[in-house]
């Protein structure tokens, strides 16, 4: 993957992409995997290094990812890039973890994606808001990959059920849909029943 | 039978609520803009989706063909799973199954059957609040904020752009004020005369496997028997606002389809014949803010599924039960 791409990626995360390179790169991306799949895993690490504090796995892992993230800081070679300011952000890290260690990138999936008002890349909120802004955990009993058949029949019950749902409820039923499997998670009621009701 | 429509109901939740900072009247109307901005104007925008377990950047592009809209969902950097809605059906291609889904549209793609209806019984259900003087992608937005009087709700905060009512950010909440899921848009574009191109899937579906609905009507004893079933007893605010007999995609035999809602979050329930092998557990998913509950009674396997936290799909689930009286009783498992 080219510096360029790499460039443009941040830069359509920092919202400063020009407006006519993001369509040119979106459609890329569609067509490409494994650009998908590098877009997802800087999102995801930018959003962690955004979010100090909202690991959901246990010291020790979070302390290990840390060190990952640490050396592939370190073995990173400077920038050739236009936008250095940018790059030794949140990309250089990502962009070293994404080609360093897939160790690293399957520990970021277990790490709570947080931000704090202000703080996003792509967006500020200008004033704080008094409101709670971790993603909330709940009570999990384990998590599994489902059957190919357990998959396509939630998502058949998902797709018709959106269609009596609000427009904002919709959108966040197909984005169930539209997530990769292992974000099913089972619950455990004991614990839900003991915070909640 | 057809379903009534909790879906883009959105203003009634400002019909009767107090605000801090804005009239009641102020509020529904911020709402009522937003429903209509979604479903009638055309966009294309970036966001990303984060819940506890993961986080996708995801593309939406919506545009309009004359009275009906059009609109495709697709996942940039997960599953790679794409939605596109139709003026007719609705297609989940899932690549990584090699399976499209469709089902048919049920409001038949209409704009006017999709626009927002005032109703007044959410006051007993929700709180709102109008917060403003924020920026959101170097945009003006006004802060709704949707509170559950209990735990069998979730809540809402939209962020929503002064200029177009659009909705940069929106969260859903548990009680205590909690997100468990959130969208967030970097980017979002309005147009105007967008190309068709453009909400055309980019998935070559060559090969996969097309999974429709049955049609309707064939099984008629199990379809009967299935509509026998009611609620003994729903959490506080729901109520059933329709059934319906459908076939689903994959689904061999008519599945009832009932629909529950508080004026604002709805649950669906879909009752089908069981398998012949003995009853699997009782299981239950969550999968960022929609919640499932599997179960099997009498032989039926039920499901409830929405947008609401687990322990409501679990006592909505749990409380059907053959209406003995309606003269209707379901046969013993196949």
């Amino acid at each position: 993957m080219s510096d360029q791409i790499l460039e443009q990626m941040s830069a359509l995360l920092d919202g400063e992409l020009p407006q006519d390179q993001i369509g040119l790169l979106v459609r890329r991306m569609e067509r490409d995997t494994e650009l998908k799949r590098a877009f997802g895993s800087y999102v995801l690490i930018g959003e962690t290094l955004r979010a100090p504090g909202g690991i959901t796995a246990s010291r020790g892992f979070a302390t290990q990812v840390q060190a990952v993230l640490d050396d592939a800081c370190t073995a990173l070679p400077a920038s050739s890039g236009t936008h250095p300011a940018r790059r030794a952000g949140w990309l250089k890290p990502a962009a070293a973890v994404a080609v360093a260690a897939g160790t690293a990138f399957a520990a970021v999936l277990l790490i709570r994606p947080g931000d704090q008002p202000g703080s996003s890349g792509v967006a500020a909120v200008a004033d704080v808001d008094p409101v709670p802004t971790t993603i909330a955990d709940f009570a999990a009993a384990d998590s599994a990959s489902p059957t190919p058949e357990q998959s396509q029949r939630l998502a058949g019950y998902l797709v018709a059920h959106s269609q009596f749902a609000t427009p904002i409820g919709r959108r966040s039923v197909w984005t169930s849909v539209l997530a990769q499997d292992p974000g099913i998670a089972r619950v455990a009621y004991e614990t839900e029943t003991a915070e909640g009701l | 039978m057809r379903i009534a429509r909790p879906a883009l109901a959105l203003s009634l939740v400002a019909a009767f609520c107090p605000s801090a900072h804005a009239t009641p009247e102020e509020a529904r109307a911020w709402l009522a803009r937003m429903s209509e901005a979604l479903a009638t104007r055309e966009y294309d925008g970036l966001f990303t989706h984060s819940n506890r377990r993961q986080s996708e950047t995801m593309r939406i592009v919506h545009r309009m063909e004359g009275a009906y809209s059009v609109e495709r969902l697709v996942s940039l950097d997960g599953s790679g799973r794409e939605i596109v809605r139709t003026p007719r059906e609705v297609h989940a291609y899932l690549p990584d199954r090699g399976v499209v889904l469709v089902e048919p549209r049920t409001d038949g793609g209409s704009l006017l059957k999709a626009l927002p209806r005032p109703g007044a019984e959410l006051d007993a259900q929700y709180l709102l609040k109008v917060r403003g003087g924020s920026r959101l992608l170097g945009r003006e937005v006004r802060i709704i904020e949707i509170r559950p009087r209990d735990a069998y709700r979730y809540g809402y905060r939209l962020w929503l752009d002064e200029k177009t009512a659009m909705p940069l950010r929106s969260e859903i909440c548990d009680q205590a004020g909690r997100p468990v899921e959130r969208i967030q848009f970097s980017k979002l574009d309005m147009h105007t005369n967008m190309p068709a191109s453009e909400t055309e899937p980019s998935v070559d579906a060559s090969g996969f496997r097309w999974v429709r609905s049955a049609r309707p009507g064939s099984d008629r004893r199990v379809a009967m028997a299935a509509a026998g079933w009611r609620p003994l007893k729903v959490p506080p605010g729901f109520r059933l606002v329709g059934s319906r007999v459908q076939s689903l995609p994959g689904h061999p035999m008519p599945v009832q389809h009932l629909v529950f809602s508080d004026g604002f979050a709805s649950v669906s329930v879909f009752i089908e014949p069981g398998s012949r092998t003995a009853p699997a557990p009782a299981e239950a998913s969550r999968m960022g803010a929609a919640s499932t509950f599997t179960t099997t009674v009498r032989g039926y396997m039920i499901t409830a599924v929405g947008e609401v936290p687990p322990t409501t799909v679990r006592d909505i689930a749990t409380s059907l039960a053959p209406v003995a009286d309606a003269g209707v009783t379901p046969p013993p498992a196949r």
